[in-house]
């Protein structure tokens, strides 16, 4: 079974415990304002171009006949500091899972394992499972914003060692609007994580002016505190303010503003 | 403000009185020691601090090299045994020198009249600084000079200030690279006595230590080396006693948190592990790398014990090692080995092959031809090395083998008198040779006239070929098979050039994985390599990736780092990665690059340095220095004060990669 991914990151600290391998997934339903990682985005491969060191040789808008480079209008082989790459990558999940074993150890020493990220990694479920079921038995977390059919949620429950649940807004409408979607089929899923025995994190990135109020915060707790099931614990996610740079490169325009300070409640 | 320079030309005194070596290196000691004027800064409790700046000449160029030829190196990288003569004293010391005169031949006697001369003149200038801690009213330095350095050391802050003064008169005696060697095994005897006797409680007693810790940087501005920091001033922690006994102990744990909160360049903190290390040691020692120091560099003893052993050292003597300046494993009391004698250049063996690229009909019949180009320069280097001749050092001599007993100078040879050779530029070597493998042999997508002719253009004309080269080829530090599989194979190249070989001393060649600076040197004046390394870019530093390429990540570097046989070439060279310094931002982070550490140990790795970085910070400290004096990196061996290196340098560690989240 083939999935599409964009990176596969070493010793990635922020993803779960021990020495960790991150997977990241390409493709995802939301989009968030805010959004860290806009190379995740879509499911189609794209060009990202780092802008930091570019020479402006030009070396890159000369015509070219590589194949891999014309569905981009750009020369990804001259560029003589490498500035030019391709996200996403096509691979098979049990090449993929062959790679991440060869690691082991280190997730063993260490209490650690291998997170599947993104994106979103339940859009592409089927590569999940298998990439899931082929890293048996090393600890594997699913990170996922939760949009997804709840048949596919349940088939991840019982698949990995823990979940961690990005949950961004507590109100329906207000989750339409910085996300794009609405935010019921992520807490249902929540309820059936909840319900589940499974482990889980809940994550909540700190968006200046849109839900880092204690009000939402209290209603964010108050939703997972009800039925708490397995939580390990909530973390907060503080904003990464170098976010803009990769929307640079990947020539997305970044839409999200943030409030200056005075502005803030 | 203190310093001035000494007024004697010593070398023309010398030549008309027609001295001996040994009698013109313990007349200069003498000159020096006498010339220093006592200071005592306010309320210090443990003294020297250096006014005479600089060390005159002791030979004119010219009688130097009508003595020793070409090939002279002063005695330096050496760890003495300063434990000894501090229980015992210097007044004992020259006692036996004294009883070993009435048996002695001529030339034992003049050994041994330079070494009571040497001990007179330390004598003599602790005696004027008591005088001097006296009348400025400091009566804690007074009480201990009392003691020490003429007789033994009974306390913890006597044993102090009695390795002040010896550490202080080797630099004064001209002796290089001073290594401090294992403190936490020597001084903890006293240590705990004060503790557990109630003298000093344990805050007094790291109080002490910390003070102690200053002094390494008070004067080291006038030690010599290549750049400001390289001066050899390395301790060692933890690791196990001669009975194989695990060695850490509470002056461990503190001259790892003392390091931590002084946030100074010396000392030079490594720290001995082993597969059955707790993981609290390796959090200690990560919690010391957050501070950015560069270290504590670690060493494991599962493989160095055992390559020491099978290079000849007893297994005894081989589990009391320590390192040299950088990382050169040596034996304490026991070694005038010079570790760092030259350094072999893989890139250089590969780039004779380049030039008749065309001509190889296989793979294997190009490494062949790589290796004799290896066997070639060892064998020049080795040419050149026998002929190295080493000046006498009476005074360091009192600290090593039995020089006393045996009325000989150290110079003159100890129980180990081996000659290490690092080998520089692996990873560099490594990825042209995989390059030319699966580009010509095996993929068959290039050919070899055009590779040599690519490489020999700097890639000017061939971006395509650079970006397929450099950026799209696996390269060492990815876990990938076949650069893994020749570095084991260059590496055990190396080796087998050394097998064998002897020296002028009566000892063996080493092969190590250190580059000292020679990563510099030998890269400024090389042409491009069939990796994708431009002309002129500078190899990596020790043991790690090549310094233009971007692996997998820190798990793949460690894999593939760990694969060849380290314990054959143990002469030292750490793998060197850098952390961005965020990596180390909460416990969670710390404990993660500890765990990383204990599995490269576990993987067999021999030695490793890591530094917490950010390039953000070292280009603002290019631009703005004045607002960066106290930022610290790792340079090769040694840390330094960024703001103080040569650019070069300092772009060096810029350019290597750094791990982030």
């Amino acid at each position: 079974m083939k999935g599409v991914i964009f990176d596969s990151k070493e010793f990635t600290v922020h993803d779960g415990p021990g020495i960790r391998t991150t997977v990241f997934f390409k493709g995802c339903p939301l989009r968030c304002l805010w959004c860290h990682n806009p190379e995740g985005l879509s499911p189609e491969p794209q060009l990202m171009v780092s802008q930091n060191g570019c020479l402006h040789c030009e070396a890159c808008r000369q015509p070219c006949s590589h194949p891999q480079c014309q569905p981009y209008g750009r020369c990804i082989l001259a560029c003589p500091k490498g500035l030019l790459q391709i996200a996403g990558k096509t691979v098979e999940a049990k090449e993929l899972a062959r790679e991440l074993l060869k690691q082991r150890e280190f997730f063993e020493i260490s209490g650690g394992g291998v997170t599947l990220s993104g994106g979103e990694p339940l859009m592409q479920p089927d590569f999940l499972c298998e990439l899931l079921d082929e890293l048996h038995p090393v600890h594997r977390i699913v990170e996922t914003c939760g949009y997804a059919a709840p048949e596919i949620f349940a088939r991840i429950l019982g698949r990995c060692d823990a979940i961690y649940l990005d949950i961004k807004h507590p109100d329906e409408e207000m989750h339409m609007r910085v996300t794009g979607k609405s935010n019921r089929l992520i807490l249902e899923n929540l309820h059936q994580l909840q319900d589940s025995n499974l482990p889980y994190v809940i994550r909540v990135p700190l968006i200046p002016g849109i839900n880092d109020t204690r009000e939402i915060l209290e209603k964010i707790i108050l939703l997972v505190s009800k039925n708490r099931g397995n939580l390990e614990k909530i973390d907060f996610m503080p904003y990464n303010p170098f976010a803009q740079a990769k929307y640079e490169m990947v020539d997305i325009p970044f839409l999200y503003e943030k409030p200056r300070d005075n502005d803030l409640s | 403000m203190y310093r001035r320079k000494l007024d004697r030309c010593l070398w023309k005194e010398f030549d008309e009185k027609g001295l001996t070596p040994i009698e013109r290196t313990t007349e200069r000691l003498k000159a020096m020691l006498k010339e220093e004027k006592p200071v005592l800064l306010p309320n210090e409790r443990i003294a020297y601090l250096r006014t005479v700046s600089e060390l005159p000449q002791i030979y004119s160029d010219s009688e130097k090299e009508r003595v020793f030829g070409k090939n002279v190196w002063g005695v330096g990288n050496v760890c003495p045994d300063y434990g000894s003569t501090i229980s015992v004293g210097l007044e004992y010391q020259r006692n036996r020198c004294m009883e070993k005169m009435k048996t002695a031949d001529e030339k034992q006697k003049l050994f041994l009249r330079c070494v009571v001369d040497s001990i007179d003149a330390v004598l003599d200038l602790a005696a004027r600084y008591r005088e001097e801690a006296r009348r400025v009213g400091n009566d804690t330095v007074a009480s201990l000079l009392e003691q020490v350095p003429a007789k033994g050391a009974r306390t913890f802050h006597e044993a102090l200030q009695f390795l002040r003064i010896l550490h202080f008169t080797l630099w004064c005696e001209g002796e290089n690279h001073n290594c401090i060697g294992r403190f936490d095994q020597f001084m903890y005897p006293y240590w705990e006595k004060d503790i557990q006797e109630g003298r000093l409680t344990e805050e007094e007693a790291f109080s002490l230590l910390e003070e102690f810790f200053t002094t390494f940087n008070r004067d080291h501005d006038l030690y010599p080396g290549v750049q400001q920091g390289d001066n050899g001033q390395s301790m060692m922690l933890g690791g196990c006693d001669r009975e194989g006994r695990p060695a850490f102990n509470s002056l461990s744990s503190a001259c790892l948190k003392a390091s931590r909160e002084l946030l100074m360049i010396d000392p030079k903190i490594n720290l001995r592990v082993d597969g059955r290390t707790p993981a609290d040691i390796y959090m200690q020692g990560t919690l010391l790398t957050k501070a950015g120091l560069g270290f504590p560099q670690y060493a494991n003893d599962d493989v160095v014990i055992d390559g020491l052993v099978k290079l000849g050292y007893s297994l005894e003597d081989a589990r009391d090692y320590t390192v040299a300046a950088c990382w050169e494993f040596i034996i304490p009391r026991w070694g005038m080995e010079i570790p760092n004698i030259d350094a072999l250049n893989y890139p250089k063996a590969v780039e004779a092959c380049v030039e008749k690229l065309e001509t190889y009909a296989s793979f294997d019949e190009l490494m062949a031809d790589v290796k004799i180009n290896m066997q070639k320069q060892a064998d020049s280097l080795i040419e050149e090395a026998n002929k190295t001749q080493i000046m006498p050092a009476p005074f360091i001599s009192i600290m090593m083998d039995d020089c006393i007993e045996r009325a000989a100078d150290i110079s003159e040879g100890s129980r180990y008198n081996n000659y290490g050779l690092h080998g520089v530029g692996l990873s560099t070597a490594v990825d042209a040779l995989t390059s030319i493998r699966l580009h010509i042999f095996e993929d068959k997508d290039v050919t070899a006239s055009e590779m040599k002719k690519a490489v020999q253009e700097d890639f000017a004309r061939n971006p395509e070929l650079l970006h397929l080269l450099r950026y799209e080829t696996p390269k060492f530090g990815d876990a990938e098979e076949i650069p893994d599989q020749i570095a084991c194979e260059l590496l055990l190249g190396f080796v087998d050039c050394l097998k064998g070989k002897k020296n002028n001393r009566g000892g063996i060649y080493r092969p190590g994985t250190g580059s000292a600076m020679y990563y510099m040197w030998f890269g400024e004046e090389m042409e491009a390599t069939p990796g994708g390394r431009r002309r002129g870019e500078p190899l990596e530093t020790n043991y790690a990736p090549a310094l233009y390429v971007r692996n997998k990540g820190p798990l793949s570097v460690i894999q593939s780092f760990t694969k060849p046989d380290l314990e054959k070439a143990i002469n030292g060279g750490p793998l060197t990665m850098e952390f961005h310094d965020t990596v180390f931002r909460n416990e969670d982070g710390i404990r993660k690059v500890a765990s990383l550490v204990q599995a490269f140990v576990q993987k067999g790795g021999h030695q490793m340095q890591l530094n917490s970085v950010n390039r953000d910070i070292l280009l603002d400290a290019q631009a703005h220095p004045e607002n960066h004096q106290n930022l610290i990196v790792r340079v090769w061996g040694w840390s330094a004060y960024f703001v103080q290196l040569d650019k070069k340098y300092q772009d060096h560690v810029i350019a290597r990669q750094e791990f982030k989240w």
